[in-house]
């Protein structure tokens, strides 16, 4: 693939010349926003579910229900939706009366407005005492929404299989990188926001389809990748720097990296345009929307075909060949530094894919990445670290074990489960279920 | 531009209550990390239990705000035993991945809806400190010293508890060091089967190492808590272990020194680069042409930004920090 040294440095020129646009484009939007944000006026919508919890009430946020904020006479001043805290803030240009509107239809399944009528709140100019004027929604469990035990099961089998795909993909990479090298690579959550970002740049502020700029996003986090390697890892191999200590530059990797994307493109979660509203298809208990189906089908296609890959062809062969043992790998005639190459332009690739997905299926942030990092770990031990297969199971099953906790636990601590799974496995069988023992030390 | 104000905030900063905590949970970080070669990336959590101890006395326990001390040894054993039982014998790199994932969950847990009433949720707690504001010889509402180092009543009180548990911490784990104790633990550095080879317990050293520099980091937390007043769950999150790191490698690794000057040379240089920044967007963005360079609201990620890139760079560079000495650098683990 990149066989000769000038179609390699071809490449890496086209990634920086792509990488400089995407900065300067996006910095430009981020401008034009942050011009209207820097007079300061700012409404922020909070939606919260009240649940009855042992007699008392507990308020949990909701996240990606849409806010429209208009003008008394109806033309519209912004709109946005609830990040994880629930809030949502819409920059507004000056003191003035205003309406703002939650969209009910947005809300997750099972929730309601408490209070039908008030799915509007319009707030006089008075009211802002300060120059941030705060308006909360409050939802609960409707009498329409009476789930039963075995509906919710599904719907967060659903949710599980959903997320189970997009940890899957995004683990491949970090895993086959720490069998191929031996680098557990904690800035592989900003390759997976990398390809959010991209993402959110070609569909939101160059308004091309995402499936036609999908794949060239996939193709961009590849070599957002290889820039990895060539840029760092391998100059670090070169100069006999230790294992250990190219962790911690991976540490500060990751630090840099987030940093520059909250840089350009600022702390808010953006959406996706034109999927931010569908409507549910029912397929039998379950409420999925197209959207959400075709990223779960098409993750399923790209998770088999990853596994046909590395079992049949010879690359693949030679990837798990590498990944298993690399002296004896380099013996038999396989060119490592390839295979290494590679390795890290298909982790980005598919790291970028699984960004696309994650940011189709919730919102677009700068550390969206970084926050599934976690997981992917977790994931990866579970399956074997070093292992491809194994990425994909423990991945997989990570995704879903979280989203059928949330059953059990409230949803904000849904993750705690998965550092369970992680000291299990570490205690009863650190290799994972398919990882090899002589690894973990 | 206000060069003197930004000189003398700069200055201050070497001294102040960020660089005293940054230095004793550098101390803390050095004993795993520098000494023993222990990659704790949770040194956060460990702080959280100092901070969240002292917090949840008076709020929840009722009790005097020293059993705080107590109360938090305790917690840092508890999450020490959590995150070390299952990788102590492994790899280096799953202590990380544990440590990283537990500091995470521990902040999940404390500004959670779910336990609001015990840790205040994203408020955290406030109120805690009246027996230590009491003891304050000083006026809260004065300011002592000559500029630049000028403190008012209140901060004043902690910068000198801050600056005597700094030394305290450092002439401990100096004297530790030199003991037999120290020696076998850089040994585990070195060459962990070369000393697992002479008879010694590995495992139960390593565990040891955690959960001093764990304590350490525990005061670390209770400074910040007592300076602030308050106790927030995001101070605590998960990039506030790097800063510490980056602050620890700067000054170099497995050097009592290290810590401190490494802690007081990052806040210098990240106040320096603050407020620079800051009076450069102070009257608007910055343009160069048509093109936006930095605006206000982005010095923030700027700044921690360069804290990224240093590390790097101090990383590939000078492993051994300004002043280390490289030889004590031999951190390749396996």
């Amino acid at each position: 693939m990149l066989g000769d040294n000038r179609s390699a440095k071809t490449l890496v020129i086209k990634l920086c010349l792509a990488i400089v646009s995407f900065f300067g484009l996006l910095s430009g939007f981020e401008t034009s926003v942050g011009a209207a944000s820097s007079d300061d006026f700012s409404i922020i919508a909070s939606v919260q579910n009240q649940t009855l919890v042992d007699g008392s009430t507990s308020r949990t946020p909701v996240a990606g229900v849409l806010i429209t904020v208009t003008k008394a006479d109806g033309s519209k001043v912004g709109d946005g939706s609830t990040d994880e805290n629930g809030l949502c803030t819409i920059a507004v240009p000056s003191r003035d009366d205003y309406l703002i509107k939650i969209d009910p239809s947005s809300l997750p399944d099972g929730l309601t407005l408490l209070d039908a009528d008030k799915s509007t709140v319009s707030i006089s100019k008075d009211l802002f005492t300060t120059n941030t004027k705060r308006v909360t929604f409050f939802t609960g469990e409707g009498a329409s929404a009476g789930a039963s035990e075995t509906e919710r099961v599904l719907q967060r089998l659903a949710d599980g299989i959903r997320l189970g795909l997009i940890i899957a993909m995004c683990s491949v990479g970090l895993s086959l990188v720490f069998g191929t090298t031996g680098l557990t690579n904690f800035a592989h959550g900003e390759m997976v926001t990398f390809g959010g970002l991209m993402a959110f740049f070609f569909n939101v502020i160059l308004e091309i389809p995402i499936l036609i700029s999908g794949p060239v996003v996939i193709v961009l986090g590849g070599l957002f990748g290889l820039l990895f390697n060539w840029g760092i890892f391998a100059r670090l191999t070169k100069r006999g720097i230790g294992l250990i200590s190219q962790l911690v530059v991976t540490v500060g990797l990751s630090i840099m990296l987030r940093n520059i994307y909250l840089f350009q493109f600022g702390g808010r979660t953006k959406q996706l345009s034109s999927y931010s509203k569908q409507v549910n298809l029912e397929i039998g208990p379950i409420g999925i929307t197209p959207r959400d189906l075709t990223t779960a089908i098409l993750g399923v296609i790209i998770l088999v075909s990853i596994a046909l890959f590395l079992q049949r062809s010879r690359l693949g062969k030679a990837i798990r060949a590498v990944s298993d043992n690399v002296q004896l790998a380099s013996a038999t005639g396989i060119d490592t530094r390839k295979v290494i190459k590679i390795v890290w332009f298909a982790g980005g690739a598919l790291a970028a894919t699984g960004g696309i997905f994650r940011g189709l299926d919730e919102q677009v942030s700068f550390s969206m990445g970084s926050d599934l990092l976690f997981l992917m770990f977790a994931g990866i031990t579970l399956g074997g670290l070093g292992s491809a297969f194994g990425a994909l199971i423990g991945g997989f099953f990570i995704g879903i074990f979280v989203e059928m906790s949330s059953l059990f636990v409230p949803s904000e601590l849904k993750v705690a489960p998965a550092l369970f799974i992680l000291i299990v496995v570490l205690i009863v069988r650190p290799q994972g279920i398919l990882g090899k023992s002589q690894r973990v030390g | 531009m206000d060069w003197n104000q930004i000189f003398q905030n700069t200055i201050r900063a070497a001294v102040g209550v960020d660089a005293i905590y940054f230095a004793i949970a550098a101390i803390g970080l050095n004993v795993q990390f520098g000494y023993t070669g222990l990659v704790n990336f949770g040194q956060a959590a460990f702080m959280a239990c100092g901070s969240y101890g002292l917090g949840m006395t008076a709020q929840y326990f009722g009790i005097g705000l020293w059993w705080g001390i107590p109360l938090g040894i305790i917690c840092v054993i508890v999450l020490a035993l959590i995150v070390g039982i299952p990788t102590l014998r492994l790899r280096a790199d799953y202590l990380a991945i544990v440590t990283i994932a537990t500091a995470e969950i521990v902040r999940l847990f404390v500004r959670s809806v779910k336990f609001n009433n015990i840790f205040g949720g994203t408020e955290g707690i406030s109120n805690f400190s009246r027996e230590y504001r009491d003891l304050n010889p000083f006026d809260p509402g004065q300011t002592y010293g000559v500029a630049p180092f000028r403190f008012s009543g209140y901060t004043l009180i902690t910068v000198i508890v801050g600056w005597v548990l700094v030394a305290v911490f450092a002439a401990l784990v100096w004297q530790l060091m030199r003991s037999p104790w120290g020696r076998v633990i850089k040994g585990i550095r070195e060459d962990e089967d070369a000393v697992r080879s002479l008879g010694k317990n590995v495992y139960a050293y390593k565990m040891q190492s955690l959960i001093i520099g764990g304590i350490i980091g525990m005061f670390a937390g209770m400074v910040l808590a007592l300076d602030r007043g308050s106790v927030q769950p995001d101070n605590y999150s998960r990039d506030v272990t790097f800063y510490v790191l980056t602050a620890l490698v700067l000054g170099g690794l497995a050097k009592v020194s290290g810590s401190i000057v490494g802690s007081m040379l990052f806040w210098v240089l990240f106040v320096l680069s603050d407020n620079i920044l800051r009076e450069i967007t102070r009257n608007g963005p910055l343009r160069i042409a048509d093109f936006t360079v930095i605006q206000s609201t982005q010095v923030g990620a700027v700044n921690y930004m360069f804290v990224g890139l240093g590390l790097m760079l101090l990383m590939t560079y000078r492993p051994q920090g300004l002043f280390g000495n490289r030889k004590e650098m031999a951190l390749d683990g396996r």
